[in-house]
């Protein structure tokens, strides 16, 4: 029988877990990594694991995760993986807590949990404040073990450039650069799994690593892959601002008792902590009563952005307001939030066990993603499957907190068996592609690359990005307008046009790492406008989509998924519908209980 | 008002066998800068001070918040994380150069990859049996998981390598971080199953043996991980391994 | 047949035994070796008295060379190699237990040349019989005195320092807590071995005895 092959684009969460049910199933794998996949973007994730395991005598339930979760995202998630997901989460929890995740403890040596936002139950698995690092490591080691049995392969400091297609628009392997010699080099493959995270710095600063580009699934689509909901961007309520990126303090902060608020009177001068309570605006707690601070991301989003900007109370220096953990016993905080707490400290150099913290919402999440089919995570190219965050099927319009890891790990867990099928079940696999098409692909990204070597110009790649960074983030993060969309549209052509007057200021052929970036700036500038035109086509306001001039949700016209093609060069958007065989619609508001 | 400036130092080496050569940049001073903004802003304008223009600095990062271990290097001669660097508490001229434990690639890269190696090489996993539905782990004490956190928190950096004299051409010394995943592992019901293969590895050629206690390396870990309790728990372990193994035989 | 892991085991033991020679035998030898010659501090008889006894204990060349000069060598050659195979850099990272590390190799080296120059002159040359009088005379030579003083400082520090190392490479203290109680333990050692050993040199050199009251 002939051995099919595997190659797993991304080595975060996601394209470990794939890994590993690949490698398990007997199917050698190739796995792709820009970075040493230990170091993947899904070491930043830090609240928790969200599986409803009721460990707390609360009652909770699978359906009641589910019902959060689809109530969480606006009803736009398909509901049949969602459901699927939530099933699976309290085994994706054991999996984890064998493989040696540090996770919290009860005095009885049980899993403990913390509450996250959009819900009412402690159903959060944490390992302090750095959960999403410790799940990362569990993979990683995992991965390394077959590493070791030589069932995996690794090229990590290679960058994904495309896939190879071969006439008949089957995918037969890959095109990749080696990021050290620059050398690009065709792989064959009978499926590929995506797995490549999110979009951040299309945003330019965000919560997101360096590396989450988005250039792999822009090169995807523009190979004809179906890239859907791209319009919903998750805007995280608390991160520190700061000069390179914003730092994300994570919701578990507010899960184990933070508080958000604002001086009453604006322009208060005292320090945060001399400020007495009496005259302090707990704004998320009487507005929303029943959640509180643990409202979700979006509404805790816009409420901040009406108390800075419309109400004008935002903090003296600077659109911030505070989150406070200062009032929280110090031996709680090191046990379950050092990790974050010492971000803050470090990265700002103010004790926040003593002061409240300043924090501004961030670009944190992205939503949107390849399209998938709503079985086993399979894109629209045969042979080609995505999973985690560079896909869209789980959140909806807006993701609640500790969700992303869970829908990684499952989507992990189905696309690499689904691969493996096809895989096993190819009448001809990718052997029977002759080596033309693997040089044709090879050839047209050789001549890509040279004629990025070879541009002359003035412009400079990181200015070009800093831009789209300063446009995408004013114009389509929290509140859209239809006229600044528009208006983004054109800074986009703008920065198209000036793209190509790059000048590279390293032209050789050895670790250059303004060739790869130019690359990628390329792929991002596809993907900005994916975004900006489904923000502006989508006429209402759904989870974190936010129209003040359609301030309603519009189920009649609206509940359906927008799936972005690319042809002739053009962003074409069409539609279909959303899968809610399960649970009816109902208005979404978290002023009260559900 | 006169523009607030700084100089910032850069060792640099195009290639592994070309020579290595310091440049000198001056950078316009911002609020919240750290060592990151400061190679991004050279790489916007790659200009020395002298004039000369160059390519930008090859460099690694990712997460920017301490977590992912990729911008280790070494500033005003400490090794330690990029990002986490800021410009306004460090001395100027700022000095960056690479680590000079693992072989360099380009300027400020250099091939970690031997940590991972090492990772392999002493098991430094527990081992499942599959990845299918068994059940819930095994139960752990909170006072468990209170030590073996810490530990967990390791982000492969390297920074203890760096700054150990025990790690260099002539010995093959694994260096702290390994042996304190060793610890990690062996500590965890499941992994202490197998603590003897773990403690096998750390046996031999650059293994426990060749910590001599300089105890540099809990000076300059990033996460505060306590390296030094490690290394001697380690050696305690490999100690009464090798002395059960010894007159017993292997089990 | 010897497996690979068997002889990782034995260089890894090796290892082990280094730190522990450093303790015992030698160790134990220099608290005795120290306390003996302490009855310098009482007086010259009392000194020649002690001397004559340990010259004429039975089996006394197998039992130097097996619990004292053995163990020494081992720990000597041993030591080296350790020395070499370490790219210190004290001087650039100037942290107390770095500034240790350092001083570790450099009193281990100066006490083991001292060793040598001792046993080869006092043991030897002198036909293993030594009276108060040729120490003495020794002594008087200021220029002997100080290559004793360095001599017995470099071989204090060593065995002080070496004795915290010990319960780190031991796995004795785990702890930072007991690491640093292991520290100072070594430390008040050390100070104690440094006082004891300096007391018997000014004892040799000015004929001092503090300790004559305890005769009868």
């Amino acid at each position: 029988m002939r051995q099919p092959k595997i190659i797993i684009v991304g080595g975060g969460l996601a394209g470990l877990m794939a890994t590993i049910s690949v490698a398990e199933a007997g199917v050698p794998v190739d796995l792709f990594s820009i970075v040493p996949v230990k170091r993947s973007h899904s070491v930043c994730a830090q609240g928790g694991i969200n599986a409803a395991k009721n460990l707390k005598g609360e009652g909770d339930s699978t359906w009641k995760h589910f019902d959060d979760t689809i109530y969480g995202g606006d009803f736009l998630a398909n509901q049949s993986l969602v459901k699927g997901m939530c099933e699976a989460a309290p085994a994706i929890i054991d999996l984890l807590d064998r493989m040696g995740v540090m996770f919290n403890r009860t005095p009885e040596g049980l899993l403990d949990f913390r509450r996250f936002g959009g819900t009412l139950y402690n159903r959060t698995a944490f390992a302090g404040a750095t959960t999403g690092q410790q799940l990362l490591y569990a993979l990683d080691e995992q991965v390394r073990r077959f590493e070791s049995e030589d069932k995996v392969k690794k090229f990590e400091g290679w960058s994904f450039l495309s896939a190879v297609l071969d006439d008949g628009g089957v995918a037969r392997g890959i095109c990749a650069m080696n990021l050290k010699t620059m050398e690009i080099v065709t792989f064959p493959a009978d499926a590929v799994i995506f797995c490549t995270g999110g979009i951040g710095a299309v945003f330019g600063r965000s919560t997101n690593s360096v590396v989450c580009t988005g250039s792999a699934q822009s090169a995807l689509f523009q190979q004809g892959a179906y890239y859907a909901n791209g319009e919903f961007i998750q805007v995280h309520p608390t991160a520190i601002p700061g000069e390179d990126k914003c730092r994300l303090m994570s919701e578990s902060a507010r899960g184990e008792g933070g508080r958000v608020w604002v001086p009453k009177q604006p322009g208060d001068s005292r320090r945060g902590k001399d400020i007495p309570e009496g005259e302090r605006f707990y704004f998320l707690e009487e507005w929303y009563p029943k959640y509180g601070n643990l409202v979700p991301r979006d509404v805790a989003t816009r409420a901040i952005h009406k108390v800075v900007f419309e109400m004008k109370m935002g903090l003296l220096d600077g659109p911030a307001v505070y989150l406070d953990v200062s009032h929280i016993a110090r031996d709680v905080l090191e046990r379950k939030l050092e990790g974050i707490l010492e971000i803050y400290e470090k990265f700002v150099g103010v004790d926040p066990h003593e002061e409240p913290m300043k924090v501004f919402p961030a670009m944190h999440y992205t939503m949107g993603g390849l399209w998938v089919n709503t079985q086993d995570q399979a894109t629209n190219i045969p042979g080609i499957y995505a999973a985690g965050e560079c896909e869209y099927q789980y959140h909806g319009a807006n993701r609640l907190g500790a969700n992303s890891l869970v829908s990684c790990i499952y989507a992990g867990g189905i696309a690499g068996p689904a691969a493996v099928r096809y895989a096993e079940n190819l009448e001809q696999g990718h052997e029977s592609s002759s080596s033309s098409v693997f040089e044709r692909e090879r050839v047209r990204q050789q001549d890509a690359t040279d004629g990025l070597l070879h541009q002359q110009g003035t412009e400079n790649p990181l200015t070009i990005w800093r831009d789209l960074g300063d446009v995408m983030t004013e114009n389509v993060t929290v509140i859209r307008y239809n006229a600044n969309l528009k208006k983004t549209l054109t800074k986009l052509d703008e920065l198209s046009e000036r793209f190509k007057k790059i000048n590279l200021q390293d032209r050789t052929q050895w670790s250059n790492q303004t060739l790869n970036f130019t690359r990628e700036l390329g792929n991002m500038l596809v993907l900005a406008r994916v975004v900006t035109m489904g923000a502006l086509e989508r006429n209402e306001t759904r989870g974190a989509h936010y129209k003040p001039e359609f301030p309603n949700r519009d189920d009649a016209n609206w509940l359906k998924t927008t799936k972005a093609s690319y042809r002739n060069g053009q962003v074409e958007l069409s539609y279909e519908p959303v899968d809610v065989s399960l649970l009816p619609l109902r208005e979404r508001k978290y002023t009260a209980a559900k | 008002m006169a523009e607030k400036t700084f100089i910032v130092r850069i060792k640099r080496q195009q290639r592994p066998d070309e020579p290595a050569r310091w440049e000198e940049f001056e950078l316009r001073h911002r609020p919240h800068m750290n060592v990151i903004t400061c190679l991004r802003d050279i790489a916007e304008r790659p200009t020395t001070r002298d004039g000369r223009e160059l390519t930008p600095v090859s460099y690694e990062a990712n997460c920017l918040e301490e977590v992912c271990g990729a911008c280790a290097m070494i500033i005003n001669g400490q090794p330690r994380q990029a990002c986490s660097a800021l410009v306004d508490n460090l001395e100027k001229p700022i000095r960056i150069e690479p680590l000079t434990k693992f072989p360099l690639v380009r300027d400020l890269v250099v091939d970690r990859s031997k940590m991972f190696q090492d990772l392999k090489r002493t098991k430094a996993w527990i081992p499942i049996d599959g990845s299918y539905d068994l059940g819930p782990g095994p139960r752990m004490s909170p006072a468990t998981q209170e030590a073996g956190y810490p530990l967990s928190r390791c982000i492969t950096c390297g920074n203890c390598l760096e700054i150990c004299p025990k790690v260099n051409e002539d010995t093959q010394f694994v260096g702290a971080a390994i042996v304190s995943q060793v610890r990690l592992f062996n500590m965890h019901p499941t992994g202490a199953m197998h603590a003897a293969e773990r403690l096998d590895a750390l046996m031999g050629p650059g293994g426990i043996a060749d910590c001599d206690n300089a105890q540099n390396c809990v000076k300059v870990c990033p996460k505060n991980i306590p390296l030094t309790e490690s290394l001697a728990d380690v050696n305690g372990q490999v100690l009464r391994h090798a002395i059960k193994t010894w007159f017993h035989g292997r089990d | 047949m010897r497996s690979a892991a068997a002889d990782s085991r034995t260089s890894f033991l090796l290892d082990k035994l280094h730190s522990l020679s450093g303790v015992i035998p030698i160790g134990a030898y220099l608290a005795e070796h120290f306390f003996e010659n302490s009855y310098a501090l009482v007086s010259p008889a009392k000194y020649n008295y002690v001397a004559s006894k340990l010259e004429t204990v039975p089996w006394r060349l197998p039992l130097e060379i097996l619990l004292i000069w053995a163990p020494i060598a081992f720990h000597a050659c041993y030591g080296l190699r350790i020395w070499w195979s370490g790219k210190q850099n004290a001087t650039s990272h100037p942290w107390m237990a770095n500034w240790m590390y350092l001083l570790q190799r450099w009193t281990g080296v100066l006490a083991f040349l001292f060793i040598g120059y001792h046993v080869w002159t006092v043991r030897f040359l002198s036909h293993g019989k030594t009276t108060y009088a040729d120490i003495a005379q020794t002594m008087a030579d200021a220029r002997f005195a100080a290559l004793y003083a360095v001599g017995v400082l470099a071989a204090s520090f060593h065995l002080g320092n070496g004795l915290w190392n010990f319960a780190c490479k031991w796995g004795l203290a785990v702890t930072a807590r007991s690491q640093r109680a292991a520290g100072w333990f070594g430390a008040l050692t050390a100070i104690a071995f440094s006082v004891a050993g300096l007391a018997i040199l000014a004892g040799f050199r000015f004929h001092w005895t503090p300790f004559d009251s305890y005769l009868p």
